[in-house]
């Protein structure tokens, strides 16, 4: 892409205070973010998704902070904000964040409306009535029927699919620029799913917005997004884009976790899974992270970290697959059927 | 909402009866010779003792005893003092002694709350860091070490180092109220900050703040337009009770500072066998108690939209 990222991130080290021990959430891991796309992070649980991301915002839990990097976004390094009212120039109005699970994430106390209002109040300068009419209006936007009274309405009175609905009402209120969406659909129901990705999609159109998303979901990546970054134990080990990532994975930790998909498994065969555990962060870890759990690792995995091989211009994987000293490696069987299954052509390798 | 507030108010009348009924009960089944002195079961013969207790109705079938009690109670009639005040109406009795227990419990209250709460809430926004250290030292020095002890600290620091007066007179109840009011409030101020603490605190961690955060609210107005309001509720809930229940009055804190309130009273009457005092005191205390919780939930219920549909709900 030759456009230039409207967020960049570069490097980014994140570490958490835990009981007076250091845990290295976030390994020196970078992303560009280009406007407009849709951009899905996938990894396993604790790969350190939802601690990038929320760095976008400067919401670290209180024992956390960015120690090394830097996040360049409207030409200011964001990653140096200390003070809330540095990150209030950007929660909301610039960056916001749809969370995982929308049952808890209103006020079970307050109106369904004054919540969205309040938001559009702190970000926009309108006030009172005028405030209250938009926020009627954004709830018609995200598809609330009968808007004026349900405005009216406590969260309790919400289904979880509406409330979710009433969470990205709130999250878009103020227009931002981009829009994490932090596993927006783990906690409801399937046929609701379906639903909620439409309309942040639509949304994305309508207010031109930047989206990320954050899932576990294949699935879901597969719906929505324009390219995807793979996580693991806290860096980005693969990302290009999606049909790339599907297709012509690079990275061992993508062929495992793109194997371990129920769709692919193979009538009568045990479903592979990925043995071990992932690294102790506390630790420094050596060498690719992923190398404990996999079967085909290289001696020098275990010695130094590789670096990022291009595989196409948007292509890149962070393995020694992909140097030219490397012996010949060949993609796993589930990866070849995989391609063969979508009936895609032969995508240019090494 | 309606609905659910008459439902509930006729659960609190049946509590109160139930309790009475109780007591009566229990007291009726305390052999005979509790209604005498020491000095009167030893002179009296028996057919004068028979001859009091009968003229006192005693000897008439347990229910008819129990309608006439429930008589008297409509009419706010629990029988006269035996040993107490000998002759004297229960509710007179009584009546003379809230006042002092009241004022004194009502005025600590007060303090507890302007005091015990803002702890509450300045140790919650500076969560273990030196405030929130400070106030939690004092909510366990006070619970952990016995009130006798704080009293006394109370006591030798008022009487000797600001001169106040150690026990409480009726010709100055203005200035020999303040040490019993400082020390009934110690607990209470503990108390109300431990809890103003921790369900902020608890709130403070919900998802919900994390939206205002991102929203792009500021701290400031995170606590006071939802952090305060929601940790208020499950306080409020107790607060209305706490306000009755003073009148009952303390017993360690009166006995201690020799005020003529309601805190030694039932105990008194119960080791001296008054037991229309007794009587009269369970059920006022009931009372007081029920309506107390009735009007907590009625709070809650005002401050909690969860609680209104709940109820709409189970009466429809």
């Amino acid at each position: 892409m030759s456009k230039e990222p409207i967020l960049s991130a570069k490097d980014i080290e994140i570490q958490f205070s835990l009981r007076g021990k250091t845990l290295k959430a976030i390994r020196r891991c970078s992303l560009d973010l280009y406007e407009g796309e849709t951009l899905a992070i996938v990894g396993e649980s604790g790969s350190g998704k939802s601690v990038f991301t929320k760095s976008f915002l400067g919401m670290l839990d209180a024992n956390g902070k960015i120690t090394g990097g830097s996040i360049m976004y409207g030409g200011v390094d964001i990653a140096q904000y200390k003070t809330e009212k540095q990150w209030m120039t950007i929660r909301g109005k610039k960056i916001s964040m749809v969370m995982q699970d929308p049952m808890t994430s209103l006020n079970p106390l307050k109106k369904i409306g004054k919540q969205i209002q309040e938001s559009i109040e702190l970000n926009q300068g309108l006030k009172g009535e005028a405030a209250r009419k938009e926020a009627i209006e954004m709830l018609k936007k995200v598809g609330i029927p009968d808007a004026e009274r349900r405005a009216n309405q406590y969260p309790h009175e919400f289904s979880g699919g509406m409330r979710q609905r009433v969470v990205i009402a709130i999250a878009v209120a103020c227009r931002p620029q981009i829009l994490i969406c932090d596993e927006p659909t783990t906690a409801l129901d399937v046929t609701i799913q379906a639903q909620i990705l439409n309309l942040i999609r639509d949304l994305q159109h309508e207010l031109g917005m930047t989206v990320i998303y954050i899932t576990h979901d294949l699935g879901v990546v597969a719906n929505v997004a324009d390219r995807v970054a793979v996580m693991y134990a806290g860096q980005i080990v693969e990302y290009g884009q999606v049909n790339e990532i599907f297709y012509n994975p690079w990275h061992p930790y993508t062929w495992a976790l793109l194997s371990s998909l129920p769709q692919l498994g193979i009538k009568g065969e045990e479903l592979p899974t990925i043995d071990g555990t992932p690294p102790n962060l506390f630790q420094e870890v050596k060498g690719d992270a992923f190398a404990p759990r996999n079967k085909q690792a290289l001696a020098i995995d275990f010695e130094e970290e590789p670096p990022f091989f291009s595989v196409s211009p948007t292509h890149s994987a962070k393995t020694w697959y992909l140097d030219p000293r490397a012996p010949k490696v060949e993609q796993p069987k589930t990866i070849r059927l995989l391609r063969e299954k979508m009936g895609h052509e032969e995508v240019t390798g090494q | 909402m309606i609905k659910y507030t008459i439902k509930r108010l006729l659960q609190s009348l049946l509590t109160v009866l139930v309790v009475a009924t109780i007591v009566f009960l229990l007291l009726r089944m305390l052999p005979n010779e509790y209604y005498f002195t020491e000095d009167q079961v030893n002179k009296l013969s028996e057919e004068e003792k028979n001859e009091r207790l009968r003229a006192a109705g005693l000897l008439d079938p347990i229910g008819e005893q129990l309608l006439r009690y429930y008589g008297g109670l409509v009419r706010f009639d629990f029988g006269d003092s035996r040993r107490i005040q000998t002759g004297v109406p229960v509710l007179k009795v009584i009546s003379e002694r809230f006042m002092v227990s009241m004022r004194l419990g009502v005025s600590a209250l007060l303090i507890a709350l302007a005091i015990g709460i803002p702890l509450g809430i300045l140790q919650a926004m500076n969560k273990d860091k030196i405030p929130d250290h400070i106030g939690t030292a004092y909510t366990v020095f006070i619970n952990a070490v016995p009130p006798l002890v704080s009293y006394s600290l109370i006591l030798v620091f008022g009487a000797h180092v600001l001169g106040l007066p150690s026990l409480y007179s009726t010709r100055r109840p203005g200035i020999s109220s303040i040490l019993p009011i400082a020390c009934l409030s110690l607990a209470s101020i503990a108390h109300y900050a431990l809890w103003t603490r921790r369900y902020m605190v608890d709130e403070m961690n919900k998802d919900y703040i994390r939206l205002a955060r991102i929203k792009g609210m500021s701290n400031r107005n995170i606590m006071i337009r939802h952090v305060l309001k929601n940790a208020f509720v499950p306080l409020a809930q107790y607060i209305p009770a706490s306000f009755l229940l003073t009148i009952s009055g303390s017993l360690l804190a009166e006995r201690f500072f020799s005020t003529p309130g309601m805190g030694p009273l039932l105990t008194d009457a119960i080791s001296r066998y008054d037991l229309n005092v007794v009587q009269g005191c369970v059920v006022i205390y009931a009372t007081l108690g029920v309506i107390g919780v009735f009007l907590g939930d009625v709070l809650m219920m005002i401050f909690d939209p969860r609680i209104r549909l709940v109820g709409k709900g189970e009466t429809r």
